[in-house]
């Protein structure tokens, strides 16, 4: 549609023959640029695709070996054994980003609403900026700042020797503090304006309206942000080897140690062979699928917003 | 009662604020504390040597701007490209749709599976073995969406009436992106480069199993190195040169942070067209 | 954990007519490996040596794949891997110290005391004579000869406790052992310094003499794994590792034996 009429102008050329040869070789041109920016935009779908495709592939064997059954339900992840089952790692995985979810989402919503509502134009130059910044620390430097200061602290408060869901789970929820306020700063303010205009006047405190009027209004937009939070937390890596233990177990204490899905994948690649570096591209397969559906399911919800 | 409930919240949320700030500035000033004896000239050039690698971590920093500079020389033609067609020329559609998605499941890949695909698809597969290649093409995967938002983002920026201009003055569509629309967003995708770019030097699981471990100082792009994040890790992990370890991170984020302020910095200033 | 070395393209590799050779496997060869890499590369500038350690086993499966020259390696090979093929030099020998906290005052312990706390059966020290404190097992993981050596000699059939923590580094198992009071690990003897405390076996300290008149019974030798052909780089860099100078400086001031100390070599 839009095509055409940018190219009004061949309509009236079709009457002067001279600017009828250079319209078709121009009509040409265009095309072909299009046509290869379009190429260039289904890199992305090539990408997902292959990356699909590669993964799963070296993974398909764990359907034979050790069978997809023993595979997803199976208690004990050892290689030294032959073992892998992978509902401790999925165990770990869950408890890690659930802890990350609850001290985090809180920390990153209230310093989004603090942004939007509270903060000073002052306070806010300061405090954006550090929210970004805090987006771009590596996560290796956040694992060792993990490791260094907070698994001490972590080992005096549980008696223990501080490498846990509980040291992981403070890293996980600093680490995905941006990603969460920023979304939910934006869906804040999208509110419009007017609506804290109106609430003003009728009286209500600055609290009132913001948990009466804009967290209910910025409501799907504050959900999306915690889902792709949890999608960051999830496929964390790096920080979580750092500080987690390593340890294939179901939880069994704060300062025990756990492994997750992503953290079994760098301790054991480096070895692994045959049966064992299948299982663990069967993990990556299973990361993939979950990160997939956490994309589809903040797609529906905002579709859902559409419409409402 | 709602007074007083209302003293209580804004201290909360002032708490939540300062927290974050907090938070960062910890992480900042322990390691610029610890690493800062660290930085000197030999630290920076010198490679590791000797038991407890002590010297210096030239390699890695010349290993992380080699593969970061080759992705995203890789990755931006091809970004750059593909945010055009969303922004300029496609129509909403099921191929729009399917290409939104992809791009979405792309950004939210778990970096560890990144690093996994890279293995088995650059390193064995494309038989190009543990190689700054190897690492550049997967990070450019991983940064193929990000720069691919932030440019669409760009363009859409641009108001329509300078379009209209164009067209009004009998210029095709690629005349008007190529010479009006997509000098006017510059700035702004220059900044979202920039930040790309940061998010490239942090990275770690993509590039542990791509570009490999080895202390090496790659010279061609089949060169395998070690970048500043995975030596991070190594010497985290083995614990031995603790202090090393506190210089490579504090290098690490002031790379980070030069990239982070050269793009705020770049996003003030205007581009052609805006007033 | 990592992966190690380079599989190198027939061309494509730096500039210049330098050889190389690739070598991988054990953390806990590393210091000799790297520094007699170093020292190599000065009496032969055309050659480089690339060190890197992530594990015994990655270095036994580089070698036999190609991906590198030398593997290096702190066990012995598996049953699976003796089909291989592969050359064994042995290098140097090294005793595994069980290390405590210093605060702890459990200086000596029996190998089945041992196996008992490392299996997770035995989880106060109060019940090896020391004071009332759980205790924190710290592990290697399972890429490291470290842990396959002590495995074989101390846990034999027995699974390792399952809630230990898993440490990926020789350093970091030494960190947390001096920060931990109730926490014990096992590491190389090179590598033990005053933050942690060595524990006797069976009334045995660690030491040289000990491994060498084999009364110290937590000891290994450390290998040079090799595919039957290898270039004369090769087999000049580990000549030059074998040689007297490199044993008694670099493997002694490594904390590990040389091969000279012992009177016969095999193990």
């Amino acid at each position: 549609m839009t095509n055409k009429q940018e190219h009004g102008g061949s309509g009236l050329a079709q009457e002067t023959g001279e600017l009828k040869m250079m319209s078709r070789a121009t009509y040409f041109r265009e095309a072909l640029l299009r046509n290869i920016f379009m190429l260039c935009a289904i890199v992305a779908v090539a990408a997902v695709a292959l990356i699909f495709v590669f993964v799963g592939v070296r993974g398909w064997p764990v359907v034979d070996d050790p069978g997809i059954v023993a595979f997803l339900t199976g208690t004990e992840w050892s290689s030294t054994y032959g073992e892998f089952g992978i509902l401790p790692l999925v165990s770990g995985t869950l408890v890690v980003t659930l802890g990350a979810l609850l001290l985090g989402a809180p920390l990153a919503i209230g310093t989004a609403v603090f942004l939007s509502e509270i903060a000073s134009p002052r306070m806010r130059s300061i405090v954006r900026p550090a929210v970004e910044m805090l987006a771009g620390v590596p996560s290796v430097v956040f694992g060792f700042f993990g490791l260094v200061i907070i698994r001490p602290v972590v080992a005096d408060l549980t008696g223990s020797m501080g490498f846990g869901p509980l040291t992981a789970a403070l890293i996980l929820a600093v680490m995905i503090v941006p990603t969460i306020a920023t979304l939910t700063e934006d869906a804040l303010r999208s509110v419009a304006p007017g609506i804290r205009h109106a609430s003003y006047a009728m009286g209500a405190t600055t609290w009132q309206t913001i948990y009466k009027v804009l967290i209910p209004a910025a409501k799907i937009g504050i959900i999306d942000a915690t889902i792709l939070g949890m999608g960051r937390a999830i496929g964390e890596t790096m920080a979580v080897v750092m500080v987690a233990g390593n340890a294939p177990q179901f939880f069994s204490g704060l300062g025990e140690p756990v492994a997750t899905l992503t953290s079994q994948i760098v301790i054991d690649m480096s070895y692994a062979s045959g049966t064992h570096r299948t299982a663990l591209f069967g993990l990556a397969v299973i990361l993939f699928l979950i990160s997939m559906g956490l994309v589809g399911l903040v797609r529906s919800l905002a579709r859902l917003e559409r419409r409402s | 009662m709602s007074k007083w409930a209302n003293r209580v919240a804004v201290t909360l949320l002032w708490i939540c604020g300062l927290l974050t700030v907090g938070a960062l500035a910890a992480v900042i000033v322990y390691v610029f504390i610890r690493g800062v004896g660290q930085l000197n000239l030999d630290f920076i050039l010198s490679a590791p040597r000797g038991v407890n690698a002590e010297g210096g971590i030239g390699p890695t920093i010349v290993a992380t701007i080699y593969v970061t500079g080759l992705a995203m020389l890789i990755v931006t033609p091809i970004a750059v490209l593909a945010a055009v067609y969303l922004a300029e020329y496609a129509v909403q559609g099921k191929l729009v749709t399917v290409i939104r998605f992809a791009a979405d499941t792309l950004s939210s890949v778990p970096s560890i599976v990144m690093g996994l695909f890279g293995f088995a698809f650059f390193v064995e597969a494309m038989d190009l073995g543990f190689s700054v290649l190897s690492g550049a093409l997967a990070l450019s995967f991983l940064m193929l969406p990000i720069v691919m938002r932030t440019t669409e983002e760009a363009i859409r920026a641009v108001p329509r009436y300078i379009r209209w201009g164009s067209y009004g003055l009998g210029a095709s569509k690629w005349q008007t992106v190529s010479k009006i629309v997509l000098p006017s967003a510059m700035p702004r995708i220059l900044t979202g480069l920039i930040l790309a770019m940061g998010r490239a030097v942090g990275e770690t699981a993509v590039v542990i199993f791509t570009m490999g471990q080895a202390i090496n100082l790659p010279i061609s792009p089949l060169d395998s190195g070690r970048s500043m994040t995975v030596h991070l890790y190594t010497l985290a992990m083995e614990g031995i040169n603790m202090d090393a370890a506190y210089g490579t991170a504090l290098l690490l984020m002031i790379m980070v942070l030069l990239f982070n302020l050269s793009a705020r910095w770049l996003a003030r200033r205007k581009g052609r067209f805006e007033e | 954990m990592l992966l190690g070395s380079v599989v190198l393209p027939g061309c494509g590799g730096s500039g210049g007519a330098r050889e190389q050779v690739i070598v991988s496997g054990s953390t806990t060869l590393l210091p000799i490996a790297e520094v007699s890499a170093e020292m190599f590369g000065e009496e032969n500038p055309t050659v480089s040596v690339l060190v890197s350690g992530m594990g015994s086993s990655a270095g036994i499966e580089n070698v036999a794949s190609g991906s590198s020259d030398i593997g290096t390696s702190s066990r012995e090979l598996k049953d699976e891997e003796a089909a291989l093929g592969l050359t064994d030099t042995v290098v140097a020998y090294d005793a595994i110290a069980v290390i405590v906290n210093p605060s702890n005052p459990v200086r000596d312990l029996t190998i089945e005391q041992v196996r008992a706390i490392f299996a997770g059966e035995i989880t106060n020290w109060s019940e090896v004579g020391g004071p009332d404190l759980d205790i924190g097992v710290v592990n290697r993981d399972e890429a490291s000869g470290t842990r396959e050596a002590f495995k074989k000699i101390i846990m034999g059939d027995t699974r390792f406790y399952k809630g230990a923590v898993v440490l990926p580094g020789t350093g970091q198992v030494r960190a947390v052992v001096a920060d931990v009071e109730g926490a014990i690990g096992y590491i190389s003897l090179g590598f033990v310094t005053d933050e942690v405390a060595a524990v006797a076996i069976d009334d045995v300290m660690p030491s040289e003499e000990a491994v060498v008149n084999g009364s110290y019974t937590i000891q290994r030798t450390l290998h040079f794994f090799t595919r039957e052909e290898v270039s004369t780089a090769t087999q000049a860099y580990i000549d030059f590792v074998l040689s007297d100078e490199v044993q008694e400086t670099i493997v002694r001031e490594a904390g590990f034996i040389p091969i000279t100390a012992k009177q016969d070599g095999s193990d």
